[in-house]
């Protein structure tokens, strides 16, 4: 088997997706280990310049357009990997460890009985072993394990754990036709939704001081936009809250809700989970005030208070304005 | 338009627990956890009950691990469940999930299925990858992080979670396999009445089938996480704690006095 690594790239709306190109840069360095060749698929619908931008990180993009392929669907993509793996053999199939790429990753795998393993915070070959880094149980643990196999491995890499491809020369668009028998695409994509609700952009807010489950009560939430108030900021939220409709989902910080860069976050009472703090990991200055010292937040914040919120806070208050 | 709906329930230690790694370095330390339902699953699981009481039809719930799991399926029951089968299988940590959904799969391929539905991940392992393992063994189109589930002439309409706030919209027909994302409906609480007569139904135990992996599989070792970064911690009284972070603020700009 060779060592090449093959990457499924992600797009919406043309516009890749941010992962992409950490994987890319994952996927060059694994490829510089094992002697092999890093190719990037790119599958859709009049995506050249897509196809164009993923060459500039210096790597060769097989670049598959079908109009089965317009929208993602995890039966097409698995369809079109099919396709391409009729000539080529790569040892690894990467992909981010995103709502798109956990469909496809487990489906291909299954479809074609491939070793998997998912959301990975670390990646490297072993001889002949894929050794990977995972994190679990509310990210209090973490484990390596290892991956032998004739096949192709298939994995996908959590965002936000490799630093993005910066640009290379060398790289090249290969259009790839793959027959893709469109009656075997059995889901068929309808539309995308977005929120209706008009609320504030948390995305263009400095200061963002967010609530998770440590407040406890909703009766709680005056304050939080209290202290949001006094530093100039607004109130945004983990997902729990969201879910529970304590606050709307507009303001919900993270994976499945905003991305913030804002100057200040204050994260109150959030655990840290890697969906949340996919969302807020860039912040200028991030304090976490949680009553857990082992609370993954104190991972990403700069500064760390293990302090009840529902006291720090009007304590804090009482400073500011005493 | 009755539906067959397979419900794969998972039951792992508390997350919210501190955790101990096992001597030999390959698990953690199991003597003294307590175990609940994965938080996906059951949202995975009110869906199943949900639909069964909208369109009619019945919800097998499927699990898999030692006899501590029938605690789980029990849950299931008191809720809506019809029928509950539990995949005998010791391995407690499950760390391979091309394992479990091969052994989930088999079973799967045995029960009649318009639906089978799984929660979008695992608190503990948090692969994400067992309900579409389970669609590509079995054949089945699938879509992940569903959020609202319609059926119309054996036709779902689903809407799946993206990043950023976007739905994604499918139509899928049945036979299918949807991951169900958190908060995609309220979960119930179960009914005395119901939790007393769940405690006397059978639960079928199966042996786990003899699954063929294409690869081996290891655990190297667990180890308590290595902090990339880590914040400066503040301790002290709430009052020092209060002076600090006023400070810091004041220090920073971003409150005036």
């Amino acid at each position: 088997m060779s060592g090449d690594i093959l990457i499924v790239a992600e797009h919406l709306e043309g516009r890749l997706a941010p992962s992409t190109f950490e994987v890319v840069s994952l996927g060059r360095a694994l490829a510089a280990a094992s002697g092999g060749v890093v190719r990037v698929a790119l599958f859709g619908q009049g995506v050249r310049a897509l196809a164009e931008a993923l060459a500039k990180l210096g790597v060769e993009v097989l670049l598959v357009e079908d109009v089965a392929l317009a929208e993602y669907t995890g039966d097409g993509y698995v369809l079109a990997v099919r396709g391409l793996l009729e000539s080529a053999k790569p040892r690894l199939l990467l992909a981010a460890h995103t709502a798109q790429g956990y469909d496809l990753a487990p489906g291909l795998a299954g479809a074609l009985d491939l070793p998997l393993v998912t959301n990975a915070v670390g990646v490297r070959l072993d001889g002949s072993r894929l050794v990977v880094t995972r994190r679990l149980l509310n990210e209090k643990v973490q484990a390596e394990i290892e991956i032998a196999s004739d096949r192709m491995i298939v994995g996908t890499v959590r965002p936000g754990s490799v630093k993005a491809a910066s640009p290379a020369p060398g790289g090249i668009v290969v259009p790839t036709k793959v027959s893709i028998d469109a009656s075997r695409v059995r889901m068929r994509f309808a539309r995308i939704e977005r929120p209706t609700v008009q609320d504030i952009d948390l995305a263009a807010a400095d200061v963002i001081v967010s609530a998770g489950r440590g407040i406890q009560k909703k009766e709680n939430l005056p304050l939080i936009e209290e202290f949001a108030k006094a530093v100039g900021g607004v109130v945004g939220a983990s997902r729990p809250l969201t879910d529970m409709d304590w606050l709307p989902k507009t303001r919900q910080v993270g994976q499945s809700g905003k991305t913030v860069h804002p100057k200040l976050y204050v994260a109150c009472g959030i655990s840290g989970a890697m969906q949340h703090v996919a969302g807020m990991k860039d912040a200028g200055l991030i304090v976490a005030i949680n009553t857990d010292p082992s609370a993954p937040i104190f991972e990403v914040a700069h500064v760390g208070f293990v302090a009840d919120v529902l006291k720090l806070l009007p304590a804090t208050l009482k400073e500011l304005t005493g | 338009m009755a539906l067959n709906i397979v419900v794969c329930l998972k039951q792992i230690p508390n997350p919210d627990l501190q955790f101990q790694i096992a001597p030999d370095g390959k698990d953690i330390r199991r003597d003294a956890l307590n175990y609940k339902i994965n938080g996906a699953d059951e949202y995975a699981l009110e869906e199943a009950v949900r639909l069964k009481e909208k369109y009619g039809g019945r919800v097998v719930a499927l699990s898999l691990g030692p006899k501590r799991v029938d605690q789980v399926l029990r849950e299931a029951l008191a809720k809506g469940a019809d029928e509950a089968v539990r995949i005998a299988h010791e391995d407690s940590g499950t760390y391979d999930v091309g394992t479990v959904a091969r052994l989930l799969a088999a079973t799967v391929r045995t029960l009649p299925h318009d639906l089978v539905l799984t929660g979008v991940q695992s608190d503990d392992q948090g692969s994400s990858a067992t309900g579409g393992l389970i669609a590509g063994l079995v054949g089945l189109p699938h879509a992940s992080v569903v959020t609202r589930v319609d059926v119309k002439d054996r036709i779902l309409e689903v809407a799946t979670e993206l990043e950023g706030g976007l739905q994604r919209v499918y139509a899928i027909p049945l036979p299918a396999l949807l991951t169900i994302q958190f908060g995609a409906n309220t979960p119930r609480y179960a009914p005395l009445p119901a939790i007393m007569r769940a405690a006397r139904q059978p639960i079928r135990e199966i042996a786990p089938a003899s699954v063929s992996l294409p690869y081996a599989f290891g655990v190297r070792g667990l180890s308590p996480p290595i902090a990339k970064g880590h914040a400066e911690i503040v301790t002290g009284s709430v009052e020092d704690q209060a002076k600090k972070f006023a400070q810091l603020l004041r220090e920073k700009g971003f409150v005036r006095r």
